[in-house]
């Protein structure tokens, strides 16, 4: 079996082979400075060049860095397109959101629409149709932000969630908007090649709004991510970062095919909340940057042995993490 | 109205998170020339403690925080006006800042709250922080701590190259050092010769409290 068969076998709800081991890419940072050095990339050069974007992915799959390639590397042009201030970062950064078009919820009406046909958009989409014909056996992930996520990027988050209270309407309208937007950007990334898209909202984590909040303003929209996805006939993940146990059930709610968790979430709970959906996880970022490849091995053992369906980092790889680190989940697998 | 339900009146109103009866409330204090720092220390900061603790119990979160402390500003706000100048001991003094290549902030702004409502004197940098930024404002304001925080592995070292600068300016012993944020541990803080890492906002402030020793 190749990982994208046992991708499909999981989400059709069968057992593969064994797991994959996957790490998308977006907010789920798989790029290292030993990876960059090693290539000669500059990291700063790949989030505006199709040819470097696709090679770097590739690049690192041939790295033994994972069992797939993703793209973009960030979550900025998707909401720098809405109107976010975007610093492109450097060779050890990546970039990010550093200005708020938006200094209240009442002036949602003033974000944009995109053109995908322009910027960024076209940077990605013609990185996906490069990686998709050059590795056709390996599952091309592209990766969108959140509803959440993308909405605190387009306004103070702390203005954002208390808006939730008193300006629930408002805040409704901002992330119709912004989903509307994100659907486009989905289809873009679909149509370009990309086998799964992972919807990553760390903005929108139980462990900040809380059960009822989650429910309301988190689940819906990313929800109607999920829809579109499918209805291209695409596979969905869902990656949430935080302490999600006191809203496991509210999660559960969220219909992608595969959902993701950070290392604070113990298995036995998903299972409790969630049954047998499939779960991808969830081995700690943290032991992968500072812990010896034996231990490594351990923990992807481990998160086999607890159920996890799909092997992943936890989150975002820190930049200095070490290659042989980040190989040994996938040696752990491959005897 | 007598004053002792006049204050838990004001506390119940930060605690409901609702700013137009805090304001209206404290309008009424200063209509009956109530004392205005013995309507904040009794009243506001009495409800926001109580926010805190819901917080910590996982009754409240974030945006209850963030709404109740909308709501002791607004108080603050029509208070401070009618505050007697007191010739009071120096308060403690904090700066506090997200490092430079983090733009996360709910955290940081938390502990300011926390802080703030627990009677220390606030500098906010916000977020995205510059090293020397840290040091030359706590230098200019005369503070006594500098708090930083950060949400991303990848700006982790930010938080010694403040400390490292202390020490090359020769005023480590100046300040407190405390730093915090989801990968932030014990043994970092240990690592890098911070004076003290702490979980969560209301951890700060005690710790805070245990090293001025109030």
């Amino acid at each position: 079996m190749n990982s994208k068969e046992r991708i499909k076998t999981i989400v059709e709800g069968r057992k593969p082979d064994r797991p994959p081991v996957i790490c998308p890419g977006g907010m789920m940072n798989m790029i290292t400075t030993e990876l960059l050095e090693k290539g000669g990339f500059a990291f700063n050069e790949v989030h505006t060049d199709p040819e470097k974007m696709a090679a770097l992915s590739e690049f690192a799959y041939r790295n033994k860095c994972f069992e797939n390639v993703g793209v973009p590397f960030c979550m900025t042009a998707e909401v720098e397109a809405l109107g976010a201030g975007v610093d492109m970062g450097c060779n050890n950064r990546e970039p990010r959101v550093v200005g708020y078009p938006l200094t209240s919820l009442e002036e949602w009406e003033k974000v944009p629409c995109f053109d995908v046909s322009k910027g960024r958009f076209q940077v990605i989409k013609e990185a996906i149709n490069i990686l998709s014909n050059r590795l056709s056996d390996v599952p091309v992930i592209g990766n969108v932000t959140g509803p959440v996520s993308a909405a605190t990027s387009l306004i103070d988050p702390s203005v954002f969630y208390v808006g939730l209270r008193k300006k629930g309407q408002m805040a409704h309208a901002l992330l119709n908007h912004v989903t509307n937007e994100m659907l486009k950007y989905i289809e873009l990334m679909i149509d370009a090649g990309a086998d799964i898209i992972m919807i990553a909202d760390p903005s929108a984590t139980g462990e900040i709004l809380g059960p009822k909040f989650f429910e309301e303003f988190a689940v819906p929209y990313i929800n109607r991510m999920v829809d579109c996805i499918r209805r291209k006939g695409k596979i969905s993940i869902v990656h949430i970062c935080g302490q999600m146990t006191p809203v496991l059930d509210k999660a559960n709610a969220i219909t992608a095919d595969i959902l993701s968790f950070d290392a604070i979430v113990a298995m036995n709970d998903i299972r409790k909340a969630m049954g047998n959906r499939a779960i991808m996880g969830n081995v700690s970022t943290y032991a992968i940057e500072d812990a010896e490849a034996d231990r490594i091995i351990e923990l992807t053992r481990n998160a086999v042995k607890q159920g996890f369906d799909v092997i992943s980092p936890a989150c975002g790889l820190g930049m200095s993490s070490p290659l042989c680190n980040i190989a040994a989940m996938i040696d752990a697998l491959e005897e | 109205m007598s004053k002792e339900e006049l204050f838990a009146k004001i506390k119940d109103a930060v605690i409901e998170m609702d700013d137009e009866t805090v304001e209206s409330l404290c309008n009424e204090a200063i209509a009956e020339n109530f004392d205005a720092t013995e309507v904040i220390r009794e009243g506001l900061i009495k409800g926001m403690d109580r926010v805190g603790e819901l917080y910590a119990t996982g009754e409240y979160f974030l945006p209850e925080v963030l709404t109740a402390s909308f709501a002791l500003n607004a108080g603050v706000d029509i208070l401070k006006p009618y505050m007697k100048k007191e010739v009071s001991t120096k308060p403690v003094k904090i700066v506090i800042g997200v490092v430079e290549g983090d733009t996360h902030d709910i955290g940081k702004n938390l502990v300011k709250i926390m802080c703030e409502s627990a009677g220390f004197e606030v500098i906010d940098l916000g977020r995205d922080v510059p090293i020397n930024e840290f040091v030359d404002v706590a230098e200019k304001e005369n503070a006594d701590f500098i708090l930083m925080s950060t949400l991303m592995t990848t700006t982790m070292p930010g938080m010694k190259a403040v400390v490292d600068e202390l020490t090359a300016r020769g005023i480590r012993d100046k300040y407190k050092v405390m730093i915090g944020g989801g990968p932030i541990s014990q043994k970092f803080c240990d690592e890098i010769g911070a004076d003290a890492y702490t979980v969560d906002a209301a951890s700060c402030v005690k710790k805070i409290k245990e090293i001025v020793g109030i």
